[in-house]
């Protein structure tokens, strides 16, 4: 499938003729294809797709078309480490724009470092990646709690909270920050409880919720089994306080059905934003894809506006030079579906984050919307 | 301490669901079947299929055993009974069977988590507590289970010459007991329960092709200990799923996760027999 896009965007290439015969620049993509991140990659790749085809379409970037090269990387650390040898050292590639996991991303940032390749990573994360070779156009922590919990504060008056997650790096970093914004907004958090990632009984965790008399809950678990079986077992159990999910993207609340109504979730995208940038960007998804179309998500859309960060950057750097690219990459910005983003603070991005909840038939309804949410000092310059 | 209790009898019970199929095949054959997490898989696939077919949870559960004990029977005949005389084989094949199937779900069904409505919602008011109304249900159907498994082990033909297979095979098979066709049906049986214990979970749980497998662990150290009769697995299931939900609710749900497995290994190590003949 992805040879075939490949091949389509060949034969755009030969349309669009001889202004578009230079070398192409490369994008490498390492993506999980396969392990825990195989559910959501083939929406990140399709978003490249879509980016790189539109802007060949237009006649390249600096007369160069753009070429693909999508790796697996496992959604793991050995994986990347073959994925990123690979597409640095054998492709050559000129720039890595991807989603992927934290485990994956930090075993990649030596071999971008040494290959001195630009890298723009699309996935929402823990924070504090400070790489001088890393842009970051997605969320962190200090980015998607703050909605939440002001509007539980506010809207729900609620004064304890009780937080569950998955016991890993990315629950566990979650839940940390949540903690130390809660408190320092005046909540309180009665409990905080986690369990492994495979584990499937929530039970004993639920009796203490249920125990400690908390006016809301906030989850960070795992994403998929973890996070259903959670929710499932809340629901069962009778829980109806306000509970804000940190891990749902749209498409499992959509397939959750009933059990997931009235989960509140805080995200840079969800498909019903209302702009004309967004509703174009849909309907050229679904023209470009039809029925194979993956549902673009806040992992999915930052890949295909990390493309056009990526055009802008070589446009105003004059050419694909690395560290011209770089500097240029806190200069730009981009319109895309999720507004204008520009990777300014510290190689991260304030982003207009979306407070939804989830409806009965499973779709997302914006809330409330909270303009340019500033990262905080990711990565503050050495004293 | 209510709350406290029901959470001990519901995990029990679910541990007791899960793990009564392996405990029946490990009990007349003397292997233990890793692929039984696959086959609890198979049985919550096929609770989906049902549900997304229409069919009341009535239909569904034998729909869901009827496919575990067909996927059971199939094994047997052609893998599992080469085995008999290699019990370190049979692990081997039979791990590599689950995941052979836990592959063609995922070919078949995607990778993805997938949704079961549950028959049963909501809570009920027990002695002033709200409580899940499902979980409930499930010390109902193991006790279904259980008296189910004891009738058909003491009060039918079959159970005779499986009991008597378990006691003596050579002995059995020399008084005219046809032991491979007992085996074929006991697998089939055991497959067939794990798959009804697959399909029971969906509603607490999310359907994936992993989905068997944490509770893979469980059920193996908990027919260890039981030492391969239906009692001491309900008792083996009471102590140690006792133990889980206190040291989960007073210490904390990892350490919580572990305590099956590593009570169970001190108990084997101080009573190789387990909880049988105490």
């Amino acid at each position: 499938m992805i040879s075939r896009a490949f091949l389509t965007s060949l034969a755009l290439i030969a349309a669009t003729g001889s202004a578009l015969a230079a070398d192409p620049i490369r994008i490498g993509v390492p993506v999980g294809l396969s392990g825990a991140n195989s559910v959501v990659a083939p929406s990140v790749v399709q978003s490249a797709e879509l980016a790189v085809e539109e802007i060949n379409a237009k006649g390249g970037v600096l007369g160069r078309p753009l070429a693909l090269d999508v790796a697996d990387d496992g959604s793991g650390a050995a994986g990347a480490q073959k994925a990123f040898d690979a597409l640095v050292f054998q492709k050559k590639v000129n720039v890595l724009i991807s989603m992927e996991t934290s485990a994956a991303r930090n075993a990649g940032l030596p071999i971008v470092a040494r290959g001195k390749t630009p890298f723009i990573y699309t996935s929402f994360y823990e924070g504090k990646s400070c790489s001088p070779y890393l842009y970051v156009n997605a969320w962190v922590p200090e980015q998607q709690v703050p909605p939440i919990v002001d509007y539980f504060n506010k809207e729900k008056k609620a004064k304890s909270y009780f937080l569950i997650g998955s016991d890993y790096a990315f629950g566990r970093g979650m839940l940390a920050f949540t903690k130390s914004y809660i408190e320092k907004t005046g909540g309180k958090v009665v409990g905080e409880e986690y369990l492994p990632m495979d584990g499937s009984d929530w039970t004993p965790i639920i009796s203490k919720l249920k125990a400690s008399g908390a006016d809301a809950i906030i989850t960070s678990t795992a994403g998929g089994a973890p996070n259903v079986t959670l929710t499932k077992q809340l629901r069962a159990a009778g829980v109806s306080l306000p509970y804000g999910n940190l891990a749902v993207d749209e498409g499992t609340a959509k397939s959750m059905g009933t059990d997931a109504a009235g989960i509140y979730i805080s995200a840079s995208y969800v498909t019903g934003i209302d702009s004309t940038a967004n509703k174009t960007f849909l309907a050229a998804m679904s023209k470009k894809f039809g029925a194979d179309l993956k549902t673009p998500n806040d992992l999915s859309v930052p890949e295909y506006e990390a493309v056009y960060a990526y055009k802008a950057a070589v446009e105003k750097a004059g050419g694909t030079d690395p560290q011209k690219v770089l500097a240029a990459l806190a200069d730009v910005s981009v319109d895309g579906p999720r507004g204008s983003i520009r990777m300014d603070k510290q190689r991260h991005a304030p982003l207009t984050m979306y407070l939804g909840q989830v409806q009965a038939d499973g779709s997302v309804k914006v809330i409330q919307s909270f303009p340019n949410v500033d990262p905080g000092a990711q990565c503050p310059p050495k004293s | 301490m209510l709350t406290i209790a029901l959470d001990a009898v519901t995990t029990a019970a679910l541990l007791f669901i899960i793990s009564s199929g392996l405990l029946i095949v490990f009990g007349v054959m003397k292997i233990i079947n890793f692929a039984h997490a696959a086959f609890v898989t198979v049985g919550a696939y096929a609770a989906l299929v049902g549900t997304r077919l229409g069919l009341p949870w009535a239909l569904v559960l034998p729909l869901a055993f009827a496919t575990g004990a067909a996927c059971g029977a199939l094994t047997e005949a052609t893998i599992v009974r080469r085995l008999y005389q290699r019990p370190l084989d049979a692990i081997l094949a039979t791990w590599g069977l689950g995941t052979v199937i836990g592959q063609l779900v995922t070919l078949i069904f995607g990778r993805e988590v997938q949704f079961v409505q549950a028959p049963i919602t909501g809570t009920i008011d027990l002695f002033g507590l709200d409580y899940s109304a499902y979980r409930i249900a499930m010390i109902a159907a193991a006790v279904i289970v259980a008296v189910a498994f004891t009738g058909l082990l003491s009060g039918t033909r079959l159970g005779l010459s499986t009991r008597a297979v378990i006691m003596n095979e050579m002995l059995a098979q020399g008084l005219g007991v046809d032991s491979s066709r007992v085996r074929l049906v006991t697998f089939a049986l055991g497959s067939g329960l794990a798959a009804l214990a697959g399909a029971l979970i969906t509603p607490l749980s999310s359907v994936d092709p992993n989905m068997g497998l944490p509770w893979l662990i469980s059920a193996f150290m908990l027919v260890m200990v039981s030492g391969g009769s239906l009692p001491t697995l309900a008792v083996s299931c009471i102590v140690l799923g006792g133990l889980q939900v206190i040291v989960s609710t007073f210490v904390n749900p990892i350490l919580g996760g572990l305590t099956i497995a590593i009570c169970a290994a001190i108990v084997l190590r101080i009573r190789p027999e387990g909880f049988a003949r105490a």
